[in-house]
């Protein structure tokens, strides 16, 4: 589902990731580990194109990264659902409409959207919070509602970074489980992250970058 | 069908949201356009007047002393085959002798000493509307003046430089003042909208990264432009027709005579103004949005 073949990556001659290669399959659930400024989130952003690799190839759900044409990036990233570490959610629209707007852009009918995102709402139990706006909501909720954003359009790949970031054991605790059901659902999610108790005892693959290349990868 | 749905739903919300902005953009936009429409009615009225004095325009070619009637009769014949000329007029030199005689009046008396008539026979002919400019007016004199038989061709140049002059000096402040309404509605819808843009560039960033195409984050912004446009003309134009309606009966009351002759705006001119202020908005806003990159 993702292939990594030795991408390197530079911001201003500085690198940030180095020779990196790794293979995700189709409905596997992996983390990333590592300290802050290991790479994490440049690699999470190659794999949106957020960013484009310097050097090596990278292919996701099929489609070449590197040579990926302005025009084809949104189609790109409509199989992909990403939970941002700034949530990014838009403040002068309610719960509802957040989460709508990533069905909008397929030119869905109303009556579908509707029933998607509160069926999504349902699932991260924040159907009552429909019509709140996201300053009214908790670090928890608001994080459930990026959650429920990037998983509403059936995405075949979840990323997301730092999901539990600024929260606390317990809140953390529902969202990883949050992310294990939709993993369970055949959705390849993979979970940057420098907090190690997310994935102990997971049973999951762990990479660990280290120094912006891959130190190892062990498993949960 | 769906998509274009959000797209006006989008734009009318965020016209709504900051609703003031828009009202302002709306007003200086239509006072750019009712500032081409008062020039644009002024030039009108003052074509209808140049119009009006060209009627009176004429070339009055002199016959030689010497010349034979058979001779008279043909250049008339050459005239009336010119397709440039519209009407000619045969003046005899008794016919001339009386008219001078008209004009003195009393005066004439002092033509009684003359033995023999000195005028000569001549034909004043009239030249199309749309071909009287200077230079071609003076290129048909000369061209005149070269037939066999005649002694002298005459006209207003002098009035007519001006009168060309005047149209001319019209037509170029039109086509100035019209640019320069086009770059201002079209700078000042550019920067709304770009305020606008800025202030929800969360909202594109975000839109990006969860897969809108471009055309998807620059429709709404488009709308709401060509929304202020639109309104923009729609007020100029109601302005326009209500200060015209106002002024036509004021002075109907006061000066009947005149209106007949005053020139008014077309009615489809009243469509052309939203039109018009439809498109430099959307320019101006196509700019503002520029090139949207992932």
């Amino acid at each position: 589902m993702i292939e990594f073949s030795r991408v390197t990556k530079y911001y201003d001659q500085e690198i940030v990731l180095k020779d990196i290669t790794i293979s995700i399959d189709k409905a596997e659930m992996v983390f990333l580990a590592g300290p802050s400024g290991a790479g994490k989130t440049t690699l999470l952003k190659l794999i949106y194109c957020a960013e484009r690799p310097d050097e090596g190839k990278i292919v996701v759900a099929g489609w070449d990264v590197r040579t990926l044409k302005q025009r084809t990036i949104p189609f790109l990233r409509r199989n992909l659902g990403v939970v941002f570490q700034d949530f990014r959610l838009l403040k002068n629209k309610t719960v509802f409409d957040n989460i709508a707007l990533a069905l909008r852009i397929h030119d869905m009918h109303p009556a579908e959207i509707k029933e998607d995102v509160y069926e999504v709402l349902e699932d991260v139990k924040l159907a009552h919070k429909a019509q709140t706006y996201p300053p009214h909501l908790s670090g928890g909720e608001q994080q459930r509602v990026v959650i429920a954003r990037a998983m509403v359009a059936k995405p075949t790949v979840l990323l997301a970074d730092e999901p539990t970031g600024n929260l606390d054991s317990d809140t953390s605790f529902n969202i990883m489980n949050l992310f294990r059901d939709i993993n369970t659902r055949g959705t390849t999610v993979m979970i940057a992250t420098h907090n190690e108790g997310l994935f102990q005892g997971s049973g999951s693959r762990v990479i660990h970058l280290k120094e912006n290349e891959i130190d190892m990868e062990t498993v949960g | 069908m769906k998509i274009f749905f959000y797209y006006f739903q989008s734009a009318f919300k965020n016209i709504w949201r900051e609703k003031w902005i828009n009202l302002l953009t709306i007003l200086s936009i239509s006072i750019g356009l009712l500032i081409l429409c008062a020039f644009a009615l002024l030039s009108l009225n003052m074509d209808s007047v140049l119009r009006h004095w060209s009627k009176g325009f004429g070339i009055v070619v002199y016959l030689d002393e010497a010349i034979s009637k058979q001779e008279e009769k043909d250049i008339e014949n050459q005239f009336l085959n010119d397709p440039d000329i519209i009407k000619v007029n045969y003046i005899s030199k008794e016919q001339a002798l009386i008219d001078v005689r008209d004009t003195l009046g009393t005066d004439a008396v002092i033509l009684d000493n003359i033995k023999e008539n000195p005028l000569p026979s001549s034909f004043e002919i009239k030249l199309k509307n749309d071909l009287l400019n200077a230079s071609y007016v003076k290129d048909k004199s000369s061209e005149l003046r070269k037939m066999k038989s005649i002694s002298e061709v005459q006209y207003g140049e002098q009035w007519l430089s001006s009168l060309n002059t005047i149209s001319e000096t019209m037509m170029t402040g039109a086509a100035i003042l019209g640019f320069a309404i086009f770059i201002a509605v079209t700078f000042i819808t550019y920067s709304t909208i770009k305020i606008f843009f800025y202030r929800r560039k969360d909202e594109v960033e975000t839109l990006k990264l969860l897969g809108a195409t471009k055309s998807f984050i620059r429709v709404p912004f488009l709308v709401e432009g060509l929304f202020i446009g639109v309104m923009g003309g729609i007020l100029s134009s109601l302005t326009v027709f209500s200060a015209h309606s106002f002024a036509t009966l004021r002075i109907a009351e006061f000066m009947p005579s005149i209106r007949s002759s005053l020139a008014i705006l077309p009615y489809s001119a009243y469509i052309a103004i939203p039109v018009a202020g439809a498109l430099m908005s959307l320019i101006g806003s196509y700019i503002a949005v520029g090139k949207i990159r992932y």
